[in-house]
Formats: structure tokens, C-alpha cells, sequence
């Protein structure tokens, strides 16, 4: 909940009026990961869950809370992303994207997905289909849009839709960086696994990057 | 002759109010999004814990009796709450279960076995304990949300006229209990009106040591259990043997085939019947299933041929083995995210015998039926399904000929 109205306030709300651009970097530590969704206990299956790819460690978000002044003006993204269907998982497991991203979902796995959101942001089904096959969806709302595959429950993923270019996804170390912030004060929040786990005032002078690093606990 | 329901039959009816209530507030748009959405997992993934709750709501069926199950219920009348889980004690080795309760009921273990895996790198796993059936391929449905509709296939769940504990004398006994599988009763073995037995039961599993593998698109499974499929819980010194193989030529299209032998009279039922206590009464079984999905919609397709041996005891004697037949097709199609409709047809025949009833002209001995079913369903959430379906059912004797059902059914899973 508070992560969605934090997204809603990315869309309205308004912070000092941009000068030259800095840049907000650093890390995010994250002490003790979510665990991931496990699949539905398998009573007809045959064997154990089969191994899954390594566990995707991009799972953080960093953004702005408030959109510069401006953020807003003739900005309309065209871009194109990616969520993988590999092994049974969604990679990456959390996309952090800009409103009018077309994100591709391929089928790199050697059975049938049904990707699906029921999410309000976007509500949508791709049906099902095969290897080497891709269906893709534009975003054009801002909201959090939960993905899952129909045929199998545990696989799950995230997508973040922005209305404005301040955020970044952590890399495998954990490190992030949002560029090309115009000088002001802004609130930096931090999401993880669903959830805004952590936020702070922040000022950025014109031409300088601040460093601000986060430690999430459970 | 029990003359009506027993009291078991309309008693839920309390609970179905409550536990809708509890369900509908849940289901509820704000209140939907606190509900839990994933399995709850301990030990850092070691046991995962699942549930399956459906809330049925329908109409009495007490004159036809179509949609009650070997566990004397309504299919379309039921309050299931499951709990499934998975404790993986050690890498190849699992213990796998799932509580059961019905309407209320006492707590019944569905599913309890523990499965080895061997070989790591193979796909070949060992499983001992009540064990998933091998036979068919809607049996192997566990969860309320595989079955697309809320009532069952004929072959799965109708009760026909035949009892592994009581038996028919002459073909005339059993030819007057033509369409009344709910309440079944026979001159030779157990004395009481019991409900009969389904072609394949869909709501116990089998005690037994089953193996499975599986490479590439081919998967094959042996097992060897103590019931039949018919009737689990027999009560006999005999075993029965299944196999099953499934093939994937391409993606979305699985074809199946199932065989299966066991010893379908109870012990007391054949010494009762003054046959030899060494011959074997056997239910034989054969079955071909498929599955094709694409896109927005899946086709399955089961047919399945059994038959019983019965001792012939008396004349008008059953001379040959009992045979019934049975086939569906259904399909699910998604119109929207939120939204599938769904239907199945299926039907159920019997083999003739020939008594002094029915002017001594060979007649089925049990009423065939058809039935279709139709139905949709709206998912609030990814795992909170509300779903309604209309079912008619045909029969070619007793009381009740034909009847239609509307039921409804919140289901919640984990």
C-alpha cells in the first residue's frame, strides 16, 4: 500500500524546480532477502521441484518520490524491455521501467508459460505459449504490476511503472545510480520484494553526485 | 430398505453459511489484497505448507442422487478445506501429504507418502505410503482449481449399482438396483444399504509403492497398491498392479494411456457367495486420456473401459464379468484476465445381462447417463476463484430421469 501511493505520489507530487543535474548513487544492503515463492506442495508431481536458475539478486528499487518540476514535460517513452521465462522463473524478478515501455516476455524455457497480471496498473493475459515464441505488453500506467505464469504458481515477478526517469534497479552487488538529477531536495525511497522498506531527504547540488546507502533488515 | 437420506446428507448447511460469509468478506476487492498469496514456507524452504479451501453451495440431490461421492456427498453441496504439504527431509527424500475434511467431517489423510529420489540427475522417483493414482489422468488432479468446473466426471464420481463387500445372487438382484448406486443392497456379504462404487474414484487415494520416470517427453509410471481402482479400501488379501504411460510429441499436447488389475471383492463377500476363496475377482481396467492447450484454451479428452468379475451364484446367473464404459471431453477457455468459461460432456454405459426382469430382454445392469456441464468462473485474485456452473444430467432408469443443478463455489488456494 504504501509503496503504490509512493508511485502515485511520483505522478503528482512536485520538488524544487531543476537546475543542473547531479546524480544520487551508492548501495543498498539487503541483510536478509525475502525467500523465495515456493511452489504449491507438488502431491501428484513427479519428483522434487527441479532446479531453478540462481536466485535473480537485482531485487531493489530506488527512486525519487517526487518528480522534479518538469519531469513530466514531453516526455513520452518508447522504450522496450525484457522479462525472461527461464527455468521456470521470470528474469529479472523485479523490471523497474519508465510509462510507455513495451516490455517482451520470451518463452527461453522448455515448456509452456501463461504470463499474466491481474494488477489495476495493468490487467492482462498472454495465453499460453512455447519455446522460442514472445509475446509482449506496453505499460501505460504507473502502479506496481504483479506478474505470475498460470500454469506455474511459484513463478512470480515485478514490474515497477514510472511516470518519471529518477529510479534505478540495484545490481548484483547492490550498488545503484540515478543520473541526471536536477539540484534540489528529494525523498529517497528504497523498495524491496513488494514492499518500501526504507526513505530519506535527500539534497542535491547542481553537478555533484550524493551518496546515500541503505541497510534493509526483515 | 433405508428410506431416506442419511443425516449426514443435509447437515452442512449451517457451516456453508458461515464459512460464506468468512469467504465473501475475504473476497471482498479491499479485503482480497490482505489475503496471503503464496504457500507458507519454514525451515527456509524445507516444508512448504499449501491449502485448498472451496465453499459449494448447490441444490439437494436427494431423489437422483447423480452428483454424490463414495464419501456420501454432494459434489455440488460441499465445504472442502485441505491442508497439502511437502517436508523435504533430506535431497532425496520427501514426505508428501494432504489432509482432507469434508463438510465438517472427520480429517482424513488423502495423501501420505514419502518419495525418494535415487538418482539425483534422473527423473526416477520411488514413492511409498497412499500414493497418487497411476490410472487415468483426471484422478491425478488433486487441487479444486485443476478440475475447470465444480461438479465431476461421471467416471470419477457416479455410484453405480455394484458393492466390493455385498453381492448379488442372480442377475435379477442386481437388476433391481438398477440406478440406485447411492443405496445399494445385496443378498450375499455385508447385510446394510451402502452406496456402491465409481468406475475410478476420484476422492481416495490408494495405499502403495508406486515408480515413476520420466525422460524427455516420455513419462511411465508402475505401481503396486491394496485397493482397486473402483474401491481402495477392499477388503482383500489380493494386490493390484497400474501402469501408466504419458507421452509430450509437442509442446501442449500430452497423450496418456492407463492399465490397471486388482482383486475387487472383499474376502467376506466371496466366502458369503460360496465361490472358491482361491479364485480371483478381478476389476480390469483400461484408459486413454488427452490434452491439448494453446493460447487462451485447453481440450482434455479421458475414455475408460473396466470390468468386474462377481461370482455366478444362483440363476438367473451374471455369467460374464461386469463391464461399464465412460468418456469426456471438456474445455477451458479464457476470455479475460479475470474470466474463463468452461464446459464438459461426458457419459457412462454398462454391458447388458438378462434376468426374469424386464421381460427377460438383456438390459444394462446399471441405467446409463449423460451429462453436461457449463460454467465460468471470476477470478478476484490470482488465487480466489468464484465460479458457477449449470449441469444436466440424463438417466435411463429410476425415480429421476433427468434433473438440472446450478451450483456455486468460492475457492481459495495457497
Amino acid at each position: 500500500m504504501r509503496t503504490t501511493l509512493a508511485i502515485v505520489l511520483l505522478v503528482t507530487g512536485v520538488a524544487a524546480a531543476p537546475q543542473s543535474g547531479g546524480a544520487i548513487r551508492g548501495r543498498v544492503d539487503v541483510i536478509q532477502a525475502a525467500a523465495p515463492i515456493q511452489r504449491r506442495p507438488g502431491v501428484t508431481d513427479l519428483g522434487a521441484a527441479p532446479a531453478r536458475g540462481s536466485v535473480d539478486r537485482r531485487r531493489t528499487v530506488v527512486y525519487l518520490e517526487s518528480a522534479p518540476r518538469g519531469a513530466f514535460d514531453d516526455r513520452v517513452e518508447h522504450g522496450r524491455a525484457t522479462m525472461d521465462q527461464r527455468a521456470e522463473t521470470f528474469v529479472p524478478h523485479v523490471l523497474a521501467i519508465m510509462t510507455g515501455t513495451t516490455v517482451e516476455f520470451p518463452n527461453n524455457d522448455r515448456t509452456y508459460h501463461n504470463v499474466f497480471s491481474l494488477s489495476k496498473p495493468k490487467t492482462f493475459d498472454l495465453g499460453r505459449y512455447a519455446t522460442g515464441k514472445s509475446k509482449a505488453v506496453r505499460f501505460d500506467r504507473p502502479g506496481i504490476v504483479r506478474v505470475f505464469c498460470d500454469i506455474h504458481s511459484h513463478m512470480n515477478a515485478f514490474i515497477l511503472v514510472f511516470g518519471h526517469p529518477y529510479f534505478a534497479t540495484t545490481d548484483v552487488d547492490g550498488k545503484y545510480r540515478i543520473p541526471d538529477v536536477p539540484s534540489g531536495s528529494y525523498t529517497v525511497a528504497v523498495w524491496n520484494e513488494g514492499v518500501v522498506r526504507d526513505s530519506r531527504r535527500v539534497s542535491v547540488p547542481a553537478g555533484t553526485d550524493v551518496e546515500i546507502n541503505f541497510a534493509l533488515d526483515r | 430398505m433405508r428410506p431416506g437420506p442419511p443425516a449426514r446428507a443435509g447437515r452442512p448447511l449451517r457451516s456453508y453459511a458461515l464459512v460464506c460469509a468468512i469467504v465473501g468478506l475475504l473476497a471482498a476487492p479491499g479485503r482480497a489484497q490482505d489475503l496471503p498469496s503464496a504457500p507458507l514456507s519454514l525451515g527456509g524452504g524445507r516444508v512448504v505448507l499449501g491449502t485448498d479451501i472451496a465453499v459449494t453451495v448447490g441444490e439437494r440431490d436427494e431423489i437422483g442422487w447423480f452428483n454424490y461421492t463414495d464419501y456420501e456427498h454432494n459434489a455440488l453441496r460441499t465445504l472442502r478445506l485441505a491442508v497439502n504439504g511437502e517436508w523435504r527431509i533430506a535431497s532425496p527424500i520427501a514426505l508428501v501429504g494432504e489432509l482432507r475434511a469434508e463438510n465438517m467431517s472427520s480429517i482424513e489423510p488423502y495423501a501420505l507418502y514419502l518419495r525418494v529420489r535415487p538418482w539425483r540427475e534422473r527423473a526416477i522417483d520411488i514413492q511409498a505410503g497412499r500414493i497418487p493414482p497411476v490410472f487415468g489422468a483426471f484422478g491425478r488432479r488433486a487441487y479444486t482449481n485443476d478440475n475447470p468446473l465444480i461438479g465431476y466426471p461421471l467416471a470419477y464420481q457416479y455410484l453405480t449399482a455394484l458393492r466390493a463387500d455385498a453381492l448379488p445372487a442372480t442377475a435379477d438382484d442386481l437388476l433391481r438396483m438398477r440406478a440406485r448406486g447411492w443405496q445399494v443392497n445385496y443378498p450375499i456379504g455385508a447385510p446394510t444399504f451402502e452406496p456402491g462404487v465409481p468406475l475410478v474414484t476420484a476422492f481416495r487415494w490408494d495405499t502403495g509403492v508406486e515408480v515413476r520416470a520420466a525422460t524427455g517427453g516420455l513419462e511411465v509410471a508402475g505401481a503396486v497398491t491394496a485397493g482397486t481402482l473402483s474401491n481402495p479400501r477392499v477388503d482383500n488379501d489380493g494386490k493390484q498392479l497400474q501402469g501408466r504411460v504419458t507421452w509430450k510429441p509437442l509442446v501442449g499436447l500430452v497423450l496418456g494411456g492407463s492399465v490397471a488389475r486388482g482383486e475387487f471383492v472383499d474376502d467376506a463377500a466371496v466366502t458369503a457367495a460360496g465361490a472358491d476363496a482361491d479364485r480371483s475377482f478381478a476389476q480390469r481396467a483400461l484408459g486413454a486420456d488427452l490434452e491439448y492447450s494453446r493460447g487462451y484454451g485447453i481440450v482434455r479428452a479421458e475414455f475408460i473401459w473396466t470390468e468386474w468379475d462377481v461370482p455366478a451364484v444362483a440363476l438367473p446367473s451374471i455369467d460374464r464379468p461386469l463391464q461399464a464404459n465412460a468418456g469426456l471431453i471438456e474445455g477451458r477457455y479464457r476470455i479475460h484476465p479475470r474470466l474463463y468459461l468452461a464446459a464438459r460432456a461426458d457419459w457412462l454405459g454398462f454391458s447388458k445381462v438378462t434376468g426374469t426382469l424386464f421381460d427377460r430382454q438383456p438390459v444394462s445392469w446399471d441405467a446409463p447417463v449423460q451429462r453436461v456441464e457449463a460454467g465460468g468462473g471470476w477470478y478476484f485474485r490470482r488465487n480466489l476463484v468464484g465460479r458457477v456452473t449449470w449441469q444436466h444430467n440424463w438417466r435411463d432408469g429410476g425415480r429421476l430421469r433427468h434433473k438440472s443443478f446450478v451450483a456455486g463455489q468460492l475457492l481459495f488456494w495457497l
